[in-house]
């Protein structure tokens, strides 16, 4: 890929990330009864081996729920929280202000949950764009130092994994505002099948 | 702990007093630490999987043949391979519920280690493993130990 064509792709796959991030907050703002409007601040395709600092480095406290895809199109799929941020959410779920570190598991399984629902929506814009269904196994949360949390992503596709489609997005409501990142990890035959279908999009 | 050098994953490094060294992160990764406490020369191996593939002799992504490569190098910066010890730290089971193949790859981690260090004769003098926390390391080449934090508790020292 030269620059301008890296760009273009990019520009086409902000735009399903924007869908993604529009129909996960539509889904948050139900579950969390308040009103979001949703901005992608970013969306970047880089190694893997750049995430953790990406995402602020990793001895940064963060809630991260993974999962991956079944079938033949295998993806890993990773939504994080950075501390602030899955604090507020919590707050908002909880009525009261908590720490990340000071969770109950009550409080870790809600926002794993609001983890799941993202990722859930990302997936389906994503399955939109290249016109297949994507069929995620049951997910996984956890809410730990970035470094451990991306352990697994690396361990279980670090061998056949090279680049990581990484959207970031800022959900503002009207008292309160968070910020998630929805990282797609794909296998070659899925990054490729995304880039083919982005590439019939442009001719 | 500033001025630490961090070795990260698929990484290992090999120094003496007084550097330190540091693993940032370590979830299911296994860090192995070795150390000859006269000679205070040590290094650390920052491991992702338990055994590589056949023929891959040398590449630190991998326990088994990470640990082999930290000790040769160990070995020839002067230590005398029967003084040496060995900590292990990391190994966790980060995603207790996912469903996907790899979900105890820090228990295989930890086992590997074990049987690589033994195969290699160097003993094991303390652990800090498994569990579904996160750890990071900090290690001083001063005098061997190795401060552990994580997102919840207290440093500790083993």
């Amino acid at each position: 890929m030269d620059d301008s064509n890296t760009e273009t792709i990019l520009g086409i796959i902000r735009e399903f990330a924007n869908v993604g991030a529009g129909n996960a907050a539509t889904a948050l703002a139900s579950l969390l009864d308040m009103e979001l409007v949703n901005e992608v601040t970013s969306c970047e395709i880089m190694p893997l081996s750049r995430i953790g600092e990406w995402l602020g480095g990793n001895d940064k406290v963060v809630a991260g729920t993974y999962t991956q895809l079944c079938g033949d199109l295998r993806s890993g799929v990773l939504v994080v929280f950075p501390r602030e941020s899955a604090a507020t959410i919590v707050e908002h779920l909880a009525g009261e202000g908590t720490d990340l570190v000071d969770l109950s598991p009550i409080q870790v399984s809600a926002l794993c949950e609001v983890g799941n629902i993202c990722l859930c929506w990302y997936l389906v814009a994503v399955s939109r764009m290249i016109d297949t269904d994507l069929i995620p196994a049951p997910p996984g949360a956890a809410v730990d130092l970035l470094g451990a949390v991306l352990d697994i992503p690396l361990a279980a596709l670090g061998g056949s994994v090279d680049a990581v489609i990484a959207v970031h997005t800022v959900f503002k409501g009207v008292e309160r505002s968070f910020e998630g990142y929805f990282l797609l990890l794909p296998e070659d035959l899925m990054l490729k099948t995304i880039l083919d279908k982005v590439g019939d999009t442009l001719k | 702990m500033k001025g630490a050098k961090l070795v990260g994953i698929a990484e290992f490094a090999v120094t003496r007093a007084p550097e330190q060294l540091c693993c940032i992160g370590l979830g299911s990764c296994v860090a192995v630490f070795i150390y000859d406490p006269e000679a205070r020369i040590g290094g650390v191996l920052h491991a992702l999987l338990p055994r590589a593939p056949d023929g891959q002799k040398s590449d630190a992504r991998y326990t088994d043949s990470g640990i082999r490569m930290l000790h040769s190098e160990i070995m020839s910066k002067g230590a005398n391979g029967r003084k040496l010890w060995a900590k292990l730290v990391g190994g966790a089971r980060m995603f207790p519920d996912l469903d996907v193949k790899l979900r105890d790859i820090g228990g295989e981690n930890v086992r590997q280690a074990r049987k690589t260090l033994r195969e290699l004769g160097v003993r094991i003098v303390a652990e800090e493993v498994e569990g579904d926390k996160g750890r990071s390391a900090y290690y001083s080449l001063e005098d061997g130990k190795v401060t552990l934090k994580t997102a919840f508790s207290e440093a500790k020292e083993i």
